[in-house]
């Protein structure tokens, strides 16, 4: 409450420049690794560099996901989007023959108007609810698109994006896509939408009480998430050059939650730090190919366990170790 | 202190990256020369024993060979060595498996099993110039300009001619119903299936019925496709932990007509599901119908067991890819270990002594009739039938 | 159409206990369990190690299944979540949780069991008519035996002192902690019991469908849908949620395309959601 009334009133230059710094802080360490050190390592290497832009893109959707957290929903739907995406860019330039510059930004308007017809209404229920009812969404999509007709049998020989066509130059996209949305993110959450949402997710009725438009707010930010979901659904399936009912399934809605919780729900960064950890822990144990899944599923309670506030909080509890007021 | 710590973090993925790559898998400096062969499928999740079974063949017949000293290629002995990667069925993880294979110089994979998987497959091996041999039936990924793909069995729309002709005329099979799982490979094969029993003038008392493939209780779907009173009932695109429990559905609701299943089935999940009531599925089998083994099978089914722990007879299907390589790679000569092209040269004309059957038999690479061209591995159509808990055979024919 | 309407009973009984399981835990807990199909499926392995490995008779499986998965529950609930719960500053700290637990246990019933198919013969065989349905006597068991643990945790919960203990946690945690129960005591043994259904469930239903160790999202899937329609955290709205879907699916399975079945049941879901979010019988969310 008092968040909305700070983020209506508050017009002091210092908070403007402490803030552009903080972003500074963030963005600037993550374009290195991203651009400078990611390459640098790994340039020459296609299986890394695959790894690394699966990575980027499953972060830019679970940002998306960190965004309806933002407003105190738990989201598992995000696989969902990312099929409707995926089916629009997949139709779009093999049906319609148009440009993956063109059915990329339409596959995120598609996912993300399905999302407000649907979230409209759904919006209204909270917690465990509206946690259940997103994992039954990510089902009912993949039972959709099963029956729509011919392209229930998947959609084959979707182009890449055009010029194109090395893994560098994929990486390079998808890194770029998370940069972007990295960027969106952020200005949205210090934007005063962002303080509405905060401020919705401690108290809804409350913040209704003082004249939000609480089912408005709401619907955009689900909006929001699902265009994310719908874009990477999208770059996805132009990078695999196919996308079928069964391509994303609870599995993956449940992935892209996962994702944020242990990255951090309280950072933009939270996400993508999650994402990255996840995804490279995982290529990582290959290496003991028997019980890669079990290990992997031990660090992950292991990680619940001892950081239930996810791996960001590491350095709120390193600096109250060293002795840090906070 | 914000800045450090949260820059930190980023390094540190970095660093972890770095120190992943240096620990990467090393080439193989062994004295032996190594020949290694990718294996890329599902390998845990509900469909895991599909990857599985491709790993333990693979395994098994590695073993075999390298016992005897390894395969000779162009007067040089290679040991084999499997390298095998999970892709928990996820598109996204195949890619990057397919990436990780080439990029360590492999041009020879198992798998995929899926068509979701293979096809996005697809691009990499164009791309890395490598063969796979996937257990996915999508035409698409063997018909011409696709050219890197080698279906390592026989198709379930190449059986349903032969196995519908033989219930027809044998068995006096006149109603035909169909049950398929609810997905892109299910719905696909029973359109199949249902036009060639048009095509055979067989009576489709049933077409409709399909079940979701996390599904518990067979009962209400069974019960519509029984009440049609069917001779035969197809089940399209059945895992082996289904089939059992549909037929035992069935017969506990009076069914008393025969089965049929146009994929690879395993008689042990039979006989604990469905016991008395397995009888009467016609399915197809590879060589592991004991009266049909050779001795070289006998000793592939003992070292698998080893391997795997039990015997699965889905590998009497997936045994022949390592072999086929193997013996395509001898003929072709040691170019063909790092040039798909000179592989591909010897496919038309290569053909060997069947390792598996105990008759007299060639396998070659097939496929003409329904893809245009030789990307198929001519592994016999070996259509069985249940019978008080024992494989028997029913037919052996081939595909052109 | 009396086969329908067995099929659906048959339904209705074995979804029920899986839904009273997830109830009593969340009503406990307020936490979601996600690892409810993967203690069903364990539940179903036991018994088939049980039944088929070692040759024991198979209401001995039901016990040791019981038995079994109630332990896991009572260590995922000391060890897991009461740390998460005393740590965490969001509530929804406890769901990642119950994700996580669901994702270890699959694996490590992978690693155990492997990744074949298992199933066990008929309790007993035979089939009965009536009318013109067909009922397998195996089946008519399973569904006395569900019945029969229905009504004994219906009994339990409502007139002993611990299941009015579990009752009062649901109403109020701090009036029951104020009045001297032993809460830690009662919400392990609560997740014990629920979790101990759950595996109670599968052991059953290995004797009509088999297990295999990857089914554990489908039945969760399954027990939320039913949740969403009774309303969650009533153990009537469990019952209310199972009837519903069991007969849905009997129903729906008979009149429509099989391919749509489950999209109608999914869309008949989230319409009545939008008007009663909180299912059936549940109390209305905030």
């Amino acid at each position: 409450m008092a968040a909305v009334l700070d983020a209506t009133a508050d017009t002091a230059p210092n908070r403007g420049t402490t803030e552009m710094r903080r972003f500074l802080m963030t963005a600037v360490p993550l374009a290195i690794a991203l651009y400078g050190v990611i390459p640098l390592v790994v340039g020459g290497q296609p299986y890394w560099l695959n790894v690394l832009t699966n990575a980027c893109l499953l972060s830019f959707g679970s940002l998306g996901v960190w965004l309806t957290f933002s407003i105190g929903r738990v989201n598992i739907a995000q696989g969902a989007f990312a099929l409707i995406g995926g089916y629009t860019t997949g139709v779009l330039t093999t049906m319609l023959g148009l440009s993956f510059w063109i059915a990329l930004p339409l596959s995120g308007i598609v996912a993300a108007t399905i999302g407000i017809l649907i979230g409209w209404p759904l919006l209204r229920l909270r917690g465990i609810y509206f946690a259940m009812v997103t994992l039954s969404l990510t089902e009912a999509a993949r039972l959709a698109f099963v029956n729509a007709g011919s392209v229930g049998h998947g959609v084959l020989n979707i182009p890449n994006p055009p010029g194109i066509n090395s893994p560098l130059a994929f990486y390079l996209f998808a890194a770029t896509m998370l940069l972007a949305g990295f960027v969106a993110i952020w200005r949205l959450n210090v934007s005063r939408i962002g303080w509405v949402f905060r401020s919705m997710r401690q108290n809804e009725e409350l913040a209704s009480s003082i004249g939000i438009d609480i089912a408005r707010f709401r619907v955009l930010a689900f909006a929001i998430c699902c265009f994310m979901g719908g874009i990477a659904g999208g770059c996805f399936a132009s990078l695999q050059q196919n996308i079928y009912p069964q391509t994303y399934t609870v599995a993956d809605s449940i992935n892209f939650m996962l994702y944020c919780f242990l990255g951090g729900l309280e950072f933009v960064l939270g996400p993508i730090v999650g994402t990255f950890a996840l995804v490279i822990a995982f290529e990582l144990l290959r290496s003991i190919q028997e019980y890669q899944a079990l290990v992997y599923g031990i660090l992950m309670i292991v990680v619940m366990l001892f950081l239930p506030n996810g791996l960001l909080s590491l350095r709120g509890l390193i600096s109250r170790r060293a002795g840090g007021a906070k | 202190m914000i800045q450090v710590s949260r820059r930190t973090m980023l390094m540190s993925t970095g660093a972890l990256v770095l120190a992943a790559v240096m620990a990467g898998p090393s080439g193989a400096l062994a004295a032996d020369k190594v020949l290694k062969i990718g294996q890329l499928g599902v390998m845990s999740g509900p469909e895991a024993s599909w990857g599985l079974v491709n790993k333990f063949s693979a395994l098994a017949t590695a073993e075999m060979w390298n016992e005897k000293g390894g395969i000779e290629i162009g007067g040089d002995k290679y040991k084999i060595e499997i390298v095998s990667v999970d892709d928990r069925n996820d598109p996204k993880l195949t890619v990057s498996g397919a990436e990780r294979l080439t990029g360590e110089g492999i041009k020879y994979i198992i798998g995929p099993n899926m068509d979701t998987t293979a096809t996005s497959v697809r691009p990499i091996a164009e791309k890395n110039k490598a063969l796979y041999f996937p257990y996915a039936f999508a035409r698409s990924l063997y018909t011409a300009p696709a050219e890197n793909a080698v279906l390592g069995m026989v198709a379930s729309y190449q059986v349903a001619p032969v196995m519908y002709k033989i219930l027809k005329e044998e068995r006096g099979v006149k109603k035909i119903a169909f049950i398929a799982r609810n997905d892109s490979d299910g719905l696909l094969q029973r359109e199949e299936g249902v036009k060639v029993a048009e095509a055979l003038g067989l009576e489709i008392v049933s077409k409709d019925d399909t079940y979701e493939s996390s599904i518990t209780d067979f009962f209400p779907v069974v019960g519509n496709v029984v009440a049609k009173n069917p001779d035969l009932i197809v089940m399209s695109s059945v895992a082996p932990a289904h089939a059992p429990q549909i037929m035992r559905a069935a017969r506990e609701m009076g069914y008393t007509g025969l089965f049929g299943a146009e994929s690879a089935q395993d008689m042990k999940i039979i006989n604990e599901v469905a016991g008395e009531m397995g009888s009467g599925l016609i399915s197809i089998g590879g060589a592991s119908t004991p009266e049909i083994r050779s001795p070289y099978m006998e000793e592939f089914i003992d070292r698998y067991t080893k391997i795997a722990g039990e015997w699965n007879d889905e590998a009497g299907t997936k045994a022949y890819a390592l072999e086929m390589i193997l013996g395509t790679l001898q003929k072709a000569g040691p170019a063909a270990i790092d040039d798909i092209e000179v592989f591909k040269a010897a496919i038309p004309e290569f053909e060997m002594k069947n390792p598996f059957l105990k008759e007299d038999a060639v396998v070659k690479y097939v496929g003409t009739a329904d893809f245009g061209q030789k990307r198929q591995i001519g592994v016999p159509m070996v259509i069985t039938e249940t019978k008080d808990g024992e494989l028997t055979t029913l037919s052996i024919g081939s595909v052109e | 159409m009396t086969q329908i309407l067995v099929n659906g009973m048959l339904l209705s009984a074995n979804y029920a206990l899986i839904a009273l399981g997830i109830t009593l835990i969340f009503s406990i807990m307020n936490v979601l369990n996600f690892a409810h199909g993967q203690m069903f499926m364990i539940g179903g392995f036991v018994v088939y190690y049980a039944v088929v490995v070692w040759g024991l008779p198979f209401p001995l499986g039901l016990l040791g299944a019981a038995v079994i998965v109630g332990v896991i529950g009572m260590v995922v609930e000391s060890v897991f979540f009461r740390r998460v719960m005393k740590n965490s500053s969001r509530e929804e700290n406890t769901m990642l949780l119950a994700v996580g637990t669901a994702l270890l246990l699959e694996n490590v019933a992978l690693s155990l069991f492997g990744e074949k198919q298992r199933g066990i013969p008929p309790i007993i065989s035979g089939v009965y008519r009536l009318g013109d349905a067909f009922l397998p006597a195996n089946r008519l068991l399973v569904l006395g035996i569900s019945l029969a643990l229905i009504a004994a945790v219906l009994l339990f919960v409502n007139y002993s002192r611990t299941g009015r203990a579990m009752r009062a946690l649901a109403q109020d945690r701090t009036a029951t902690l104020l009045m001297g129960v032993d809460v830690p005591r009662i919400s392990t043994l609560g997740f014990g019991l629920g979790a101990a259904l759950a595996g109670i469930a599968g052991a059953l239903l290995i004797s009509i469908s088999g297990v295999n160790a990857g089914i554990g999202t489908a039945i969760s899937t399954k027990a939320f849908i039913m949740i969403m329609i009774g309303g969650a955290g009533v153990m009537s709205g469990a019952l209310l949620g199972a009837v519903t879907l069991g007969f849905a699916e009997a129903l729906g399975y008979a009149f429509f395309p099989g391919s749509v079945t489950y999209l109608i049941i999914f869309i008949g879901l989230i319409l009545f959601l939008l008007f009663r979010p909180q299912g059936i019988m549940g109390k209305p969310w905030g």
